[in-house]
């Protein structure tokens, strides 16, 4: 996405600049970097800020993160109500002045119930993400990168596990460890790795044949390095665009699951479930299914904004 | 080339062998057994007739003797009787139900593709301009609406308010549109999602500056030169995302009444349909590894310097 | 002529014979309700039922197709038609003809018998076999059918789970056992085609209520001896019942086609039935779409159907009983202690938990539901566990939870499932987090996982349901809550006392007496919270205003097909659209 015009200069005269390359070098971090003193590695840092700070959706995303994160955490205080309140007297009522966004089936006010489902639908969409970027990235970059044998077992491994049932699974692991949210995440996150690792992988099969990445490794940069600083940074794109859109996978990965009995137990709100079960009344009483469905759309495309600013940001080609 | 197709194919079956085993044991190690009656309320069976059950369907076997003719059985394509629906051999009500939910799947990933890469280019092309936004917006939107959310809303317009087609069922050409639209709502989201950034990262690359530079005009740079660069994380999406449609998505073929294979996925899993769940699991599996070796192929024909 | 009084030891009988085939309480007690006059009046043939009757002005449509499903009704393919062989194939019960059937009553009464005879004391029971009994192909289904039919039933290599059902057959247990060869010592036999003589191992009053039901139903042998399990696919089969199955596209749709040649075809109007297969997710789209003509109804769309003006008189309730209830486990604390149980009780409020099942649900103070024998509606009964909040604080005093403090972990259990449990459930938590400030945790578990912990009594407090399945309520009680049960109990309360009076009602043979045991029974029950009534199940269904002919019971309810009355279909006639 990026709105920002270039900036004053350091981007391209004075800072790292890649070496001139007609055959498409993508990646803007070039081996001088490492020749470059403290000075130019800050400064590519406050570059990309302050490149990030000029893409207005990508600011805009960021505050709507932000805002997501305060109300997940300040929950008890933002909420006009307990979130278990019930009112038997006003079940599934349309948004009035009294409950701005209605009552659900028990009553209760749905603007609390969405307010504290902020925290779970962030908890879920973020936790499972992390275990997710935590394996799934690592074992894409490392079967890249490596090739030969080690790609083809590491493939086949993926493979297997792509076809892993994944109900099942967490069936088992709900009814081995119990219900609670961190038990979702696991299974949820031990299951959904597969997809960021074989796009990580694919990522790093093109750009390991890069001459910057033969340059660096000309350069003595050992295994680790040559991953952590020269390649992955340019395989940043899917991940960032997977993470964006793995969050409200989760969510709904969680939802459905509780059409079986596996996922979050009530009165615990979650959006996802909220979506679920308002799905039958879609026609009786709207509300129940509309607002968290446009919560988690919200959600979704603040994370796409912001994930494409930073992933812009990072990128010092962009124009 | 030749060889390293060979040789993925070859190593097909070992994987193929792992995918059974890691489910068979997943299968039974999850609590909840197969010999319960399905009927409501209905107590559980006395021991003798649990022992009848189980013997018949082979359950009283050690695990790794019921693997062992699982994997014989079914390289000659008998999986057994389903034990929910007993008259029917698995292998019949896949034979069935496979080829609806593949074609369904079909129609839909050609419309997301279709669509996605259209809005992908149109939105990397016109950056931070309006088909930007409006194909964001949509990607977006098409994603975080549920499928399930979506076919009631597309059902309501389109049956009710606007009777043009059938609420669901599978019979005319009619049936399959709303589903289909259904079905490629989230793919082609993500699909325009991801060629658009990888679109965006080729444009400013310095070949599309040269290739302009050289006086090319606008669009043999975008197709010719840009798009082949772009499309490798696009392609590695698509093998897992026609793997998954192509199996049939049980909300969609529920809501529509498609009598497709999807709801087997969950139903066989709650029922502790044993023979189903492998099945279902392995077809899945295959398809899959299958769609990722063309990936993998594709990749190939698409950057030169990736090398087998 | 007239039957022995069916004593109550019999009734226990009759009970594990249904509860083996796990039709369990819900038709069980439906059944048991026909029992106290069963036969009194004879066991002839009735007339035919009445041709359909029309309004001024109506008449009947040209085309007498019904189109039912949805709601529930085969949102999954069955496994076959087979009721002979499996009694949970989910198949079409209106393609077959036992020798009796139940109306609308869940009176058992003769169908393809014309008559019914027993000896002196209910040993051996004889039916006569209407001579214009035929199976779909033109051929005659005689005695002999039945005979080869109910031995196939209790034949060992079927594998049946619950051949135990026809146990009270003479001979029937050492041949299912296979304690025997073969069939040949089984008290079943056709004396000549058109009359089954059937030996039981004693008096059995209840017996025609067994040959009611959709177990004693017959087979095809020709068919099932040509083609094995596929003998119900349409090509294949040849049934005896109203309908034959003329196509069948599995997962797709199933097409009925009237029987010509079944016995009573003169009174079936409906030429044609489609059964799309309608999974549950489609709600009652396709009811409004016009696409069905009959069909149950969901949560969802109940309220939304009936407020609407076009379809509010299409929707009405059928009687489908069953209760909610809670379960404080009195082997895990603080439910261990009875005065606990108690304030829980009192803090049920029932008239507002129900709001929440959106139609589906009614308070309920007794397990039987209102209009069913043994049926309770005491004053004193009703006051045991009142929803009484003072009282419900005042019970706790001089336990440890004293003015709802110091609650422990409580965990409220139930099983994943619809129809409004889970606001249900959620209900309950509130109104005792209000009225007792007692905070549980909602675990809701996948069904198969749930029942593995039920029966082991893991969970500490548990929401859950039963279907009634015989109107008495000896299977009621029995059960679900007879102390003594070695297998399948829910709880693990246990009451002495309550079990007396639940073998004193088995055993009395005056009715008002036997009631008056159930009735102390619940007393003592509710006394001891051994169980929390909430809630008795409400269903709905919407028929167009085109179909016609659904029969109404005693009580005036229309009743649909369900698991003991499966009479609706023959029954419909369509009229002209106004």
């Amino acid at each position: 996405m990026g709105l920002s015009t270039p900036a004053s200069g350091t981007k391209i005269t004075a800072g790292p600049r890649p070496l001139a390359d007609p055959d498409g070098i993508r990646a803007p971090h070039p081996v001088a970097v490492e020749a470059g003193t403290e000075v130019r590695s800050s400064s590519l840092w406050r570059d990309a800020i302050r490149r990030l700070l000029r893409n207005r959706l990508a600011v805009a995303g960021g505050v709507v993160i932000v805002l997501l994160c305060l109300i997940a955490i300040f929950a008890d205080v933002l909420a006009p109500r307990s979130y278990t309140k019930t009112n038997f007297e006003r079940l599934n009522e349309a948004p009035t002045r009294d409950y701005p966004l209605g009552t659900d089936q028990l009553g209760r006010d749905l603007l609390s119930r969405m307010i504290y489902g902020a925290q779970v639908s962030m908890l879920v969409g973020l936790g499972a993400q992390i275990i997710i970027v935590a394996i799934g990235v690592p074992i894409g970059a490392v079967s890249g990168y490596l090739g030969g044998r080690a790609d083809l077992y590491i493939t086949r491994f993926i493979d297997v596990m792509y076809a892993f049932p994944r109900l099942l699974f967490v069936i088992l692991v709900m009814s081995m460890l119990g219900a609670g949210l961190m038990n979702i995440f696991i299974a949820i996150g031990l299951t959904g790795w597969v997809g960021i690792a074989r796009q990580v992988r694919a990522q790093v099969l093109a750009i390991k044949e890069k001459e910057f990445v033969d340059a660096a490794r000309g350069l003595g940069a050992g295994f680790a390095r040559l991953l952590s600083r020269h390649i992955l940074p340019n395989a940043l794109t899917p991940i960032v665009v997977a993470v964006t859109f793995g969050i409200p996978e989760a969510i709904f990965t969680e939802a459905a699951l509780s059409f079986i009995g596996v996922g979050i137990n009530p009165p615990t709100p979650s959006w996802g479930q909220m979506v679920g079960e308002g799905q039958q009344y879609i026609r009786s009483y709207w509300h129940l299914c509309v607002f968290p469905s446009i919560a988690i759309a919200v959600t979704m495309l603040a994370f796409t904004f912001f994930g494409d600013g930073v992933r812009d940001a990072l990128d010092p080609k962009m124009k | 080339m030749v060889q390293y197709v060979v040789a993925r194919l070859l190593w097909l079956i070992p994987t193929i062998l792992a995918m059974a085993l890691v489910t068979f044991l997943v299968m039974h190690a999850t609590p909840g057994s197969p010999l319960d009656p399905i009927a409501e309320g209905a107590n559980p069976l006395p021991p003798e007739a649990q022992k009848v059950l189980a013997k018949h369907y082979g359950l009283d076997k050690p695990l790794w003797h019921q693997f062992g003719i699982f994997v014989a059985k079914a390289a000659r394509g008998d999986f057994g009787f389903s034990f929910v629906y007993k008259t029917r051999t698995v292998a019949e009500i896949l034979r069935e139900t496979f080829p609806i939910s593949l074609f369904l799947g079909s129609m839909a990933l050609a419309l997301a593709v279709a669509g996605g890469l259209t809005l992908g280019i149109l939105a990397a092309v016109y950056q931070n301009r309006g088909w930007d936004y409006v194909s964001v917006s949509l990607a977006t939107v098409g994603v975080a609406v549920p499928n399930f959310v979506l076919a009631v809303f597309l059902i309501i317009l389109f049956s009710f308010v606007i009777p043009l087609f059938p609420t669901g069922g599978w019979d005319s050409p009619s049936n399959w549109v709303l589903p289909t639209v259904t079905l490629a709502a989230a793919p082609m989201g993500i699909i325009a999602r991801f060629t658009r950034a990888s679109m965006l990262e080729v444009i400013r690359a310095d070949y599309t500056l040269t290739a302009r530079a050289k006086g090319l005009s606008e669009a043999p740079v975008i197709f010719k030169h840009a798009l082949k660069n772009a499309l490798i994380p696009v392609i590695t999406l698509l093998g897992p995302m026609f793997a998954a449609v192509g199996t049939g998505s049980f909300f969609v073929e529920s809501i529509f009444r498609v009598p497709g294979m999807g709801r087997f996925f969950v139903q066989s899993m709650t029922g502790r349909d044993y023979p189903m769940i492998m099945a279902v699991v392995l077809t899945y599996g295959v398809f899959l590894a299958i769609m990722n070796l063309a990936v993998d192929l594709a990749y190939g024909a698409l950057d030169p310097r990736i090398r087998y | 002529m007239k039957i022995p009084r069916i004593p109550d030891a019999q009734l226990d009988l009759l009970a594990e014979r249904l509860s083996a085939i796990g039709v369990g309480r819900r038709d069980f007690l439906k059944v048991a309700a026909g029992l106290a006059t069963l036969g009194a009046a004879g066991f002839n043939a009735r007339p035919a039922a009445a041709a359909p009757k029309l309004g001024p002005g109506e008449k009947l449509a040209k085309d007498q197709h019904l189109r039912i499903g949805g709601g529930g009704w085969w949102q999954n393919d069955p496994s076959s038609h087979d009721y002979n062989k499996d009694l949970y194939c989910t198949g079409v019960a209106a393609l077959w003809a036992g020798l009796m059937k139940f109306d609308v009553n869940f009176q058992p009464v003769p169908y393809v018998a014309s008559k019914v005879a027993t000896n002196a004391d209910g040993s051996v029971w004889t039916f006569t076999i209407r001579k214009d009994s035929k199976w779909s192909d033109g051929g005659p289904c005689t005695a002999k059918d039945f005979e080869w039919s109910w031995k196939r039933q209790m034949d060992p290599a079927s594998k049946n789970p619950y051949s135990s059902y026809f146990y009270d057959i003479k001979g029937a247990e050492p041949f299912n056992k296979s304690k025997v060869p073969d069939a040949s010592q089984v008290g079943v036999v056709a004396k000549d085609d058109w009359t089954l003589e059937v030996t039981l191992e004693g008096p059995r009053g209840y017996f025609p209520v067994l040959s009611a039901y959709l177990a004693a139903l017959p087979a095809h042998r020709p068919s099932v001896e040509k083609h094995g399990d596929k003998w119900t696919e349409a090509a294949n089969i040849v049934c005896n019942g109203p309908f034959t199955l003329e196509a069948w596209e599995h997962n797709k749709v199933m097409v009925l086609r009237k029987n010509k040649h079944f016995l009573g075809a003169k009174d079936v109007t409906l030429d044609k039935v489609t059964i799309p297969i309608v999974p549950l997710e489609s709600g009652a789209l396709p009811y409004e779409n016009n696409e069905l003509d009959l069909s149950p109804l969901q949560t969802g769309d109940l309220k939304r159907l009936r407020d609407a003006p076009a379809t509010k008189g299409q929707v009405f309730r059928y009687p489908f009983p069953g209760t909610w209830y809670l379960l404080p486990q009195v082997t895990k604390p603080p439910f261990d202690n009875v005065k606990v149980r108690r304030a829980v009780a009192h803090a049920i409020d029932r008239e507002s938990i129900v709001r929440v099942a959106d139609g589906f649900a009614i308070p309920a103070h007794s397990m039987i539901p209102p209009g069913f024998p043994g049926a309770v509606d005491d004053k004193k009964i009703r006051d045991i566990q009142r929803f009484d909040p003072k009282a419900a604080m005042a019970m706790l005093k001089g336990t440890p939870f004293e003015g709802g403090r110091n609650w422990p972990k409580i965990t409220l259990t139930m099983r994943q499932e619809g129809l409004g449990s889970k606001p249900l459930a959620e209900a309950v938590q509130s109104v005792l987090l209000e009225h007792l400030n007692m905070k549980t945790d909602l675990e809701v578990q996948e069904q198969r996982v749930f029942r593995a912990g039920l029966w082991q009594h893991n969970y500490q407090f548990v929401w859950i349901r039963w279907f009634m399945d015989y109107p008495d309520p000896h299977n009621e009680y029995f059960d679900t809550f007879y102390g003594k049960k070695t297998e399948g109990k829910r709880q693990a309360w246990v009451n002495d006392a309550f079990d007396k009076e639940l073998e004193l009602g088995r055993d009395t043979r005056d009715t008002k007496k036997r009631m008056a045991n159930y009735a102390k029974a619940e007393e003592i029950m509710q006394t001891d919270a051994g169980y929390i009534p909430v809630a008795w199940v409400a269903r709905w269904a919407a028929a167009k205003p085109t179909v016609r002919g659904l029969e109404k019971n005693k009580l005036g309810e229309t009743v649909v097909d369900g698991n003991i009355y499966v009479d609706m279909l023959p029954q419909i006639y369509m009229v002209e659209k106004a």
